[in-house]
């Protein structure tokens, strides 16, 4: 079973790779942000998998807190782009 | 194994690639997104290397207060590298009133409004910097020479770890010994609280510095004011709708990230970090303002959490052993009243960081509070 959540942690973090092209190619800002929007689900993803196959203290945790700040982290780059 | 060693290299190869990325980034806006992506992926690194405490770390103040700190100076920096048509002052009425009654007229300022006008663009002050070119940017050399340094500091510090002969040595096990006896679990929040109970009490007296050093960077004409050019107006349903709904369970998990600090990864400064995040969505959304940096009340909060710990640890000094030493019956209690007075300074410490100087002068009745 370990062996198998492995596997998928590596396949979505090799997924969330194809991802960062868009980061950095753009061509716009906007296209960055769904970038990392989406390298953040899959991130999360890939520790939580990583954190239960290989019984990491706290992963849970880790993956709380950045699922929590993940919407934040939006909030202050689209109000950025929008208030100058 | 061979499997585990697979997601590792994966994971290398994408901090590697977008390190590399980040610095060669066109825009600043962009080499900022980036940078918040690189810190998602260094919290998946930290967590491969079971250092749970520095993944949490990074993962709240990385993806918390630095990206919005990093954000805002791109932005202000694009905003200077490129100023608007009405920037250079000519529409602004003159206020010589003001200029006068301050008696302070700087030579090289003829203008009356014009410290109200924004800084030179940045590339002007950066174009006699020897190795620079016109730009302001590094010059080829200069990055050359950077990399081959940075690439050696690696190397060096890379053959230390793998050529040493035996295991390193470590505190480890000595660090664990007595952890029972203070009620905790996780031994980093006992080095911390406990054994290098100085360092971290230092710490939050460092953030206390780097609030002023910020401070410090207020015009003389709006000190004891508010941050924020100005007052941020209600913003549009989403945002006002996230600002109400967040911040309750972000308190919750700060509090829960606290407490389970004593057993597991967690600790003051990880709830702190996202606290503040919290308070600048709150911030950011227009639902509260941002406070006058002159007010009493504000500054006694953000002195109170390294007041408690130095009070705690003086207390020391009558009650048991020594200075920040704890009575062993009450270890644990005590330790935990300091870490959420802690908390709760450094998440306004954090957040008034990330706010910065005061841009608005302060109202009359604030001045006289």
């Amino acid at each position: 079973m370990p062996e198998f959540l492995l596997l998928a942690a590596t396949v979505i973090l090799l997924m969330v790779a194809v991802g960062l092209v868009r980061i950095l190619r753009g061509p716009a800002d906007v296209d960055r942000l769904m970038a990392v929007q989406l390298l953040g689900t899959g991130g999360i993803a890939a520790l939580l998998l990583l954190g239960i196959a290989t019984s990491l203290p706290g992963a849970v945790d880790v993956a709380l807190v950045l699922a929590l700040l993940a919407a934040f982290a939006a909030v202050i780059f689209v109000t950025s782009l929008d208030s100058p | 194994m061979s499997l585990a060693l697979l997601a590792d290299g994966a994971l290398v190869l994408l901090v590697l690639g977008l390190a590399f990325w980040v610095n060669a980034a066109a825009s600043g806006f962009a080499a900022v997104v980036g940078y918040v992506a690189f810190g998602l992926l260094l919290a998946l690194a930290w967590m491969r290397l079971a250092a749970g405490d520095v993944a949490l770390t990074e993962a709240a103040v990385g993806s918390g207060a630095t990206g919005a700190v990093l954000v805002a100076a791109a932005m202000r920096l694009r905003a200077a590298a490129d100023p608007p048509p009405s920037w250079p002052g000519v529409s602004r009425p003159s206020t010589p009133n003001r200029r006068s009654a301050d008696g302070r007229d700087t030579p090289g300022h003829d203008g009356g409004g014009d410290d109200l006008a924004p800084p030179a663009p940045y590339s002007d002050s950066h174009r006699d910097v020897p190795g620079h070119d016109e730009g302001g940017k590094p010059g080829l050399s200069l990055r050359l020479a950077a990399l081959v340094l940075s690439g050696l500091v690696t190397a060096g510090l890379a053959g230390l770890v793998l050529w040493t002969a035996g295991p390193a040595p470590s505190l480890a096990e000595a660090a664990t010994r007595h952890l029972p006896g203070l009620g905790m679990g996780n031994a980093v929040t006992g080095v911390l609280i406990a054994y290098r109970a100085l360092d971290t009490l230092l710490e939050k007296v460092v953030l206390l510095l780097a609030l002023g050093g910020v401070w410090s960077l207020t015009r003389d004409r709006v000190w004891g004011g508010r941050p924020f050019p100005r007052a941020i107006p209600a913003g549009n349903g989403a945002l006002i709708l996230l600002a109400r709904l967040l911040p309750p369970i972000g308190i919750v998990v700060a509090v829960y990230v606290l407490w389970v600090g004593a057993t597991d990864p967690g600790g003051a400064f990880q709830g702190g970090a996202i606290l503040t995040a919290m308070w600048i969505l709150v911030m950011l959304a227009g639902l509260r303002d941002a406070p006058p940096i002159g007010s009493r009340r504000l500054r006694l909060a953000v002195a109170a959490g390294p007041a408690a710990f130095l009070a705690v640890g003086l207390a020391g000094f009558v009650l048991p052993t020594g200075f920040l030493s704890y009575p062993e019956s009450i270890a644990k209690p005590l330790i935990i009243a300091v870490e959420a007075v802690l908390t709760l300074s450094i998440a306004l410490i954090l957040g008034l960081l990330v706010a910065g100087p005061a841009e608005r002068p302060p109202d009359p009745a604030e001045r006289l509070r």
